[in-house]
């Protein structure tokens, strides 16, 4: 079930071990979005629905095996299947106390 | 002579259009269809001001893009049909989100007003909009209403007829990216103008431009009907390229995330943050029923209560109709057989009146406290949550969450469950869906499982037959989602806010739901109910009963006769198991004296055989004759297999 890489992952500069998917952020867990890989229509859509490089999300909670998350994006809490979830990459942000 | 205005209703899902619809339209709502889509609107028509004012109510997306049939098909309606006016609903409690999409209708250089929408709720979250800077951010005016009140309404109709006689300030913001974009789009834009002039003339050339850039295949697919398309396209093409090649993103993630930047950048500047947010009770409910482990408990309970009421008040209804309608039907007949001749009255009474009773006492009991409770269901925000919890069991059937909801539903009826497939996003996830929902046993199925087998053979022998359902439609839905071409979409969905629904709201939208239901169905049931009966008239009856004498003996195992009540069946699948009892006591038999296996064998064809009549309207209403046929042969196929299977593996047990 894992993510596999594309050929394109390697043409992108990976800024460091840091970046995580989305599904292995905590709850409550912020992150900054960096890519989201798959298909063209997928990644389109994630765009439209506003989560595009480099806007904060967080992870609101998350349902047991592998089951489907919620985020919260810029002020929408979106549901995002497990396998859609696993394709987005975050790099986590320090715990701050905001909300 | 009153001036006609046609106004059109754009915005995201979950924004309040309906209710502003409601709110403007009152009682004059009608539901119609897009000619050959099956994408609903609404639209209905006010007066205002010496105005006759056409309201349509386009379905609620997120983009201007071509992801659904839904944002192509508001996108063709703005971009060629021009309504005087567009109204965009946007949410106050989500200003960024909802004025992405407001940029897009601006990039369209559509006349739009915007309406910020449930300011109340966003005052609950501790958000205040600006409204005066937001209306110069954006250069168009912006009526603050709350629309399940009615408050702001007359303003914004106001404004609309200020802007229509052209008072009002009114200098739609012209959106502009960054350079790497911005002089991409005016190149391409330049040469759309000098080789397309044809197109500029519906389509903004920059908007033509941009979706260019954003590799839209729709608008692509528009300019290779003309000669010089190619180049454009070629250029257009080249120009998205460099653009990925700088960003190492697909250009419309570059585009939209640009947009996005923009519509953050004046959401900040306009909103005020008054009150830090406090946890409110809705969000202690949204945390409780999407609880990983305590969500599951009440998902139950809820759907069970949910399936009681229904099953509960649909049966009482139900009987007590049929109970009226029984005698009324009596009647007619007995006053009818005195003025005409005896054909006509057969025709009459056995199609005409049979059907319409049939709908009246059997759909609409079961159809209307479904409807209710649906949109109970629809406006608390529940839907999404129930969703959400099914998202990973779904998905071993190829589906995704949201087709949890229509596969419930298909146990009441399958009627509305293949409308309710709507909510899937694609045309393929949408059928798929259908194609699972029909083989639920719905509560008409049910009356004969447990009618037939769970009386005379054991209710462990009907429920083995709920489970061998439930084995087929996940095996089945299996399969189907491994044929069907197409990648299956994962589950995006926004969790909507919980609402405390209104009670208006849910009648207008039971009243126009159970409207629709009535027009379509109930002519096709009549038809049919006709078309049976004289079949049974002209003598054909006896002719297919010897034709189907070779399926029905020798490969089901059934009486021959058992040919008419399946046929029959279509109309009313419980009318298969009435109608069973009545041939068979013409012949000196009753249900009893049939054998266990034939029984099961029975039941098991008219579960699966085909939905009803009803349901196929619904499905050719949804997905087109040919993929509702394909449905129905697919299910008559299966259900003789099946049913010849089961006898003869039935008899080997049985014998051994």
């Amino acid at each position: 079930m894992r993510f596999r890489n594309r050929g394109n992952s390697e043409r992108r500069n990976q800024p460091n071990d840091e970046v995580i998917s989305l599904t292995n952020l905590c709850e409550g867990e912020r992150g900054v979005i960096i890519h989201a890989f798959g298909g063209f229509g997928l990644v389109r859509r994630l765009a439209e629905m506003g989560l595009t490089p480099g806007v904060e999300v967080k992870l609101l909670r998350k349902c047991a095996f592998h089951g489907p998350l919620q985020i919260e994006v810029r002020g929408v809490a979106l549901a995002l299947g497990y396998g859609v979830a696993s394709r987005v990459f975050v790099r986590p942000l320090k715990a701050e106390s905001n909300g | 002579m009153a001036k006609q205005l046609r106004i059109a209703l754009a915005g995201n899902a979950n924004v309040g259009k309906s209710a502003i619809f409601n709110q403007l339209t009152g009682l004059n709502q009608i539901v119609g269809n897009w000619p050959g889509k099956t994408v609903e609107r609404a639209e209905g028509t006010l007066h205002f001001k010496g105005y006759t004012i056409r309201i349509i109510d386009l379905p609620g997306i997120y983009s201007l893009s071509t992801f659904s049939m839904e944002e192509i098909v508001s996108r063709d309606y703005i971009a060629i049909e021009k309504p005087d006016i567009i109204i965009n609903v946007i949410d106050a409690s989500a200003l960024e989100r909802n004025l992405y999409f407001t940029l897009q209708l601006l990039e369209l250089e559509a006349p739009i007003i915007v309406d910020l929408n449930q300011v109340d709720f966003a005052a609950k979250k501790g958000i205040k909009i600006d409204v005066e800077k937001l209306s110069s951010a954006l250069g168009v005016p912006i009526v603050p209403t709350v629309a399940i009140t009615g408050s702001g309404i007359s303003e914004l109709l106001s404004t609309v007829t200020a802007v229509i006689s052209g008072k009002g300030k009114f200098k739609p913001l012209k959106v502009r990216y960054g350079k790497e974009i911005e002089n991409r789009v005016q190149a391409i834009e330049e040469l759309i103008n000098a080789k397309l002039p044809q197109l500029c003339t519906v389509y903004p050339a920059r908007w033509i431009a941009m979706k260019l850039l954003e590799r839209d295949t729709d608008v692509a697919g528009k300019l290779k009907n003309y000669e010089n398309g190619k180049e454009v396209l070629d250029y257009a093409e080249k120009s998205a390229s460099e653009l990925e090649k700088i960003h190492g993103e697909t250009s419309p993630v570059i585009i939209a995330s640009e947009r996005y930047g923009f519509a953050a950048k004046i959401a900040k500047t306009v909103t005020i943050i008054e009150a830090p947010p406090k946890i409110s009770l809705e969000q202690k409910l949204d945390a409780l029923t999407t609880h990983k482990i305590l969500g599951y408990p009440i998902l139950a309970a809820v759907l069970a209560s949910m399936f009681t009421l229904i099953f509960l008040g649909g049966n009482f209804i139900s009987t007590g109709l049929d109970y009226v309608f029984g005698s009324f039907t009596t009647y007619a007949e007995s006053i009818l057989s005195l003025i005409l001749p005896e054909i006509a009255v057969s025709l009459i009474s056995n199609g005409i009146l049979s059907g319409i009773v049939a709908g009246i006492t059997v759909a609409l009991p079961y159809i209307v406290p479904f409807y209710i409770l649906l949109a109970l269901l629809e406006d608390s925000g529940y839907l999404p949550r129930a969703a959400f919890l099914m998202d990973n069991l779904m998905h071993k059937i190829g589906l995704h969450g949201k087709a949890f909801i229509p596969l419930i539903l298909g146990y009441g009826c399958s009627v509305p469950a293949c409308i309710g497939c709507r909510i899937m996003e694609t045309e393929r996830e949408r059928f798929l869906s259908a194609f699972v929902v029909v083989l639920i046993p719905c509560a008409a199925r049910t009356v004969i499982i447990l009618g037939l087998v769970g009386r005379f053979v054991g209710l462990h022998a009907a429920l083995a037959l709920y489970a061998f359902d439930l084995i087929l439609v996940f095996l089945l839905g299996r399969i189907a989602f491994k044929v069907l071409p197409g990648e299956p979409v994962g589950l995006i969905m926004e969790m909507p806010a919980y609402k405390k629904p209104s009670t208006r709201n849910i009648i207008l939208k039971t009243w126009s739901r159970t409207r629709d239901f009535v027009f379509i169905a109930f002519p096709i049931i009549i038809a049919g109910s006709i078309a049976i009966e004289a079949l049974s008239l002209s003598g054909l009856m006896n002719y297919m009963v010897e034709a189907a004498s070779p399926v029905m003996s020798g490969w089901l195992g059934l009486p021959p006769i058992a040919s008419i009540p399946l046929i029959f069946g279509i109309l009313r699948k419980e009318l298969a198991l009435i109608l069973l009892g009545d041939v068979l006591f013409q012949q000196g038999m009753g249900l009893q004296d049939l054998t266990a296996i034939q029984m099961v064998v029975f039941s098991l064809v008219a579960m699966i055989y085909i939905p009803c009549l009803a349901t196929i309207a619904a499905c050719i209403k949804e997905f087109g004759w040919k993929k509702a046929l394909a449905i129905a042969a697919i299910d008559i196929g299966l259900a003789l297999f099946l049913g010849g299977l089961a006898y003869r593996l039935l008899s080997l047990l049985i014998a051994s």
